[in-house]
This record gives C-alpha cells, sequence and structure tokens, in this order.
C-alpha cells in the first residue's frame, strides 16, 4: 500500500485525467502528473504518462441510473421509481441498486476510464422486488433483475453490493469478451464478475488486499444458513457448509475441477479456480487489488485477446500478456500472474 | 408416480431437488404429455435476448421415463405449478 499524499483522491484525479476537453486541458495534463506521482509503481513507467486512462475510453455520457419496482410480479421492466439524481425512496432494494451501480460504475469509469459497461456511456438499468419470494438475482441481457429472496435461504439480494457489481459485470463482459456462457468459458464469464463484483467493493470501502474479504454475496444467506457468503476468492469451497445447503462446491485447482452437466457445465463452480488465480495475484502485489491485479484483468478483457469459446489456458496467456505489456518482460506483475496460473494448475 | 425435479445455476450456483408424488392418472393426463412435448420438440434457436442471460436457474425434471431439462426463461404455466407443489411439498 503507497500513501496517498495528495488532498485530491485518486479517483478524482483519474477521472480529471481522462477528460479529454480542450478547456481542461491543463487539468487534465496535470491530474496525469499527479496520478504517476502518487503511485510510485506507475513512476518511470512512460506509459503511465501517456494513457493513466487508456487512449480512446472517452469518460463519455455521464452515469444514468433507471431503478425499476416489478411489484411482486415477473415482469419487465416494471415500473420506474428512481431515475438519476432522485432522491432515495426509502425502499432498501430500491435505494440499495441506485447506490450498487453507481459504485460499480465508479470502478469502471474513474480507474479503468470506461464509461458505463459498454464503454459508451450505456444508462444502467435495475428492477427490483421480481417476482413473489424469488431467490436470484441475474442479467437479462439489458439489466440486472433482484428477487426479494425466499426468506428461508435467500434474503433481499441487493444486500450485498459484491451481488449488484457481479451482475453488472455481466454486462461489461457481454459488451467486450463476450464469453460463451457453458464449460470453461462460461466459468470465465462467472469468474470476471466474481472478480469485478469484489473489486468494486474493495474499491467503494478503500480496502486493500489484506483488509478484504474476498467474499461474494456476504449477507445475502438468511440466519438459518450455515455460511459467511455464497463464493470466497480467497479460499474457493469454504463459503458455506450448510446441514441442507450442503457445502461450497468451488475448487481452487485444475486437479479439482468439477466435470458436471448442470449449472451450464459448472459456471458456477469452476470459476473458484481462476478466481483464486486472481486472488493469488492481487495477494503477491499487495496494496489495492483494483490498481494493478484488476487493471491486468481489465486490460485482458478489452484488448482482443479473448475469444468468446476461450478456455482457461488462453485466458491465462491473454493475462499475463496483459501484465507484460503494460509493466514489463519479468516485472514483479508478470510475475505475479504467472505464479498464480501455475498455483491453480492451469500453466505448468 | 414420482416426480424429481433439481435446479441448477442462478446466481448462486448451488443445485437444489426437490421431489413430489402424483397419482398415476395425474402423471399421465398432464405431467407426461407436457414432458413428451418438450422433449420432443425441436431445439428452438435461441433469441439473442435468451442467449443473454446470465445466473438463471436451469430445471431438470424426471417424470417416470421421461426426462426434459427447461431453462429458466422457458418455463410456462403448468411447469411452474409443477415446481410450486414440489417446493412446498418438499424439505430439500
Amino acid at each position: 500500500m503507497h500513501p496517498h499524499c495528495s488532498i485530491v483522491p485518486p479517483h478524482l484525479l483519474a477521472h480529471l485525467a481522462a477528460v479529454d476537453d480542450p478547456r481542461h486541458a491543463v487539468a487534465a495534463r496535470a491530474a496525469r502528473r499527479a496520478l504517476v506521482q502518487l503511485d510510485p509503481l506507475l513512476a518511470g513507467r512512460e506509459e503511465a504518462f501517456a494513457a493513466p486512462v487508456p487512449p480512446r475510453t472517452a469518460v463519455g455520457r455521464p452515469l444514468e441510473r433507471r431503478i425499476s419496482d416489478a411489484g411482486g410480479q415477473e415482469i419487465l421492466p416494471g415500473t420506474l421509481v428512481r431515475g438519476e439524481g432522485d432522491a432515495a425512496t426509502g425502499d432498501a432494494a430500491t435505494d440499495e441498486a441506485y447506490d450498487g451501480l453507481g459504485a460499480t460504475d465508479a470502478l469502471f469509469r474513474q480507474v479503468y476510464g470506461r464509461a458505463s459497461i459498454d464503454g459508451a456511456g450505456l444508462p444502467l438499468a435495475a428492477t427490483v422486488h421480481y417476482g413473489e419470494l424469488y431467490d436470484n438475482a441475474f442479467w437479462d441481457g439489458e439489466r440486472m433483475v433482484f428477487g426479494d429472496g425466499d426468506g428461508d435461504v435467500f434474503g433481499r439480494f441487493t444486500r450485498s453490493l459484491t451481488v449488484i457489481s457481479h451482475e453488472l459485470t455481466h454486462g461489461f463482459t457481454q459488451y467486450s469478451t463476450n464469453l460463451v456462457y457453458e464449460g470453461q468459458s462460461g466459468a470465465l464469464n462467472e469468474s470476471l464478475s466474481d472478480v469485478f463484483g469484489v473489486l468494486v467493493e474493495q474499491h467503494h470501502l478503500g480496502q486493500t488486499v489484506d483488509q478484504a474479504s474476498w467474499l461474494v454475496g456476504e449477507g445475502v444467506f438468511t440466519d438459518q444458513v450455515q455460511g459467511r457468503a455464497l463464493r470466497s476468492l480467497a479460499a474457493p469451497g469454504t463459503a458455506y457448509d450448510d446441514d441442507v445447503l450442503g457445502r461450497d462446491p468451488q475448487p481452487a485447482t485444475m486437479s479439482d475441477f468439477v466435470i458436471t452437466t448442470s449449472d451450464n457445465g459448472g459456471v458456477h463452480i469452476n470459476s473458484g479456480i481462476p478466481n483464486h488465480a486472481f486472488y493469488l495475484t492481487a495477494q503477491h502485489l499487495g496494496g489495492f487489488a483494483w490498481e494493478r491485479a484488476g487493471r491486468i484483468w481489465f486490460d485482458a478483457a478489452v484488448g482482443g485477446g479473448i475469444q468468446a469459446n476461450s478456455g482457461f489456458r488462453l485466458f491465462a496467456d491473454v493475462t499475463q500478456e496483459a501484465a507484460r505489456v503494460r509493466f514489463g518482460q519479468d516485472s514483479e506483475e508478470h510475475e505475479a500472474v504467472r505464479q498464480a496460473w501455475a498455483k491453480v494448475e492451469v500453466t505448468g | 408416480m414420482r416426480i424429481e425435479i433439481s435446479r441448477s445455476g442462478g446466481f448462486a450456483g448451488m443445485t437444489r431437488t426437490w421431489s413430489l408424488e402424483v397419482s398415476p392418472a395425474e402423471a399421465e393426463e398432464r405431467w407426461l404429455p407436457l414432458a413428451d412435448r418438450a422433449a420432443e420438440a425441436p431445439q428452438e434457436e435461441e433469441s439473442r435476448r435468451d442467449r443473454d442471460q446470465r445466473d438463471r436457474y436451469v430445471y431438470h425434471i424426471v417424470i417416470g421415463y421421461q426426462e426434459v431439462t427447461l431453462p429458466e426463461s422457458r418455463l410456462d404455466e403448468p411447469w411452474k405449478e409443477l415446481i410450486d407443489r414440489a417446493r412446498r411439498g418438499s424439505t430439500g
């Protein structure tokens, strides 16, 4: 972790650095320099001066959120109940969804310079109170949809920021790699949602690698379930162990890869392997995970090297290449990624 | 006749199973014809909307000799009724 010496917070600097309005050119240039001085890891790396935010990723249209209420029916989109800038409604699910979309957009826009999930400022839409005792949250290709839970196993899904950021990252993946939702490519699709899902929470709370829980879905279980969360990137397979639900089935390494026809070929199960590779990379590097490990995964996702049907091995190669390109051959970052994929037995 | 329902996927990625007993007459009149039609129906081309959905459930339903796998987005009312009955009557 490096000290923050600037009175201007890093996310604001990143925002300023990305402004391409000629009227603010001086401020943008100053912000880019401040960012480099802020982060000694980037000092001396000429690409950091040129592009703390990737070129051609304009900040674009400002954040626009639209939260609708399905009123307990299985209908979409439901009735619009809170638009961008509207006051809090007092309805927990509505306001949690609104805030969660904002926190997710903040990571992608302020840290990685991506305007919304499509890079072009697409409005972010969500529907809450979907269905009766509906025990799921999903991405429907256009919006996030949240149930209130069955009250038995699951409570309200918006209670966990990582659930909201996970779903919104499915939108990011749809507009970037569009990994096929089956088998290993599907597990990578799920893993990207878990990785950026936890990064959103860490960025929102200002947590370092060591301070973060690395849990997905903490707080969505009712008190009747023996479990902390749905998944753990730090220790796949340990998130819950319940008499009725059974044990978290996620593997951490290829030795325990699960072959199954259910869950679209185990997309929520084998995602534990790339999840753990990301965690190991972040742990190796320390500090704020979104700065280096997250940047490498983001670069990999938008760099064009990942095909829709990519498996773990190709993804591992692309993230190693992304680390090499941004941080240098045999840099600490390059080595961290290489060791992580070897530890989870994806590479030799 | 025993009907077994297995639900996988969803955000949680947990597989849940439920079952219910129905009379042979009900199975033959309502559920087996429905399962036969679902099993024999040609694979419809996925709409773009279906293809882009993530974290939805997948149901695997076994009724006697017949098995069908249905994505949540394709569950119509008779199936929902069957699943609701199984969930209400099961602890699993």
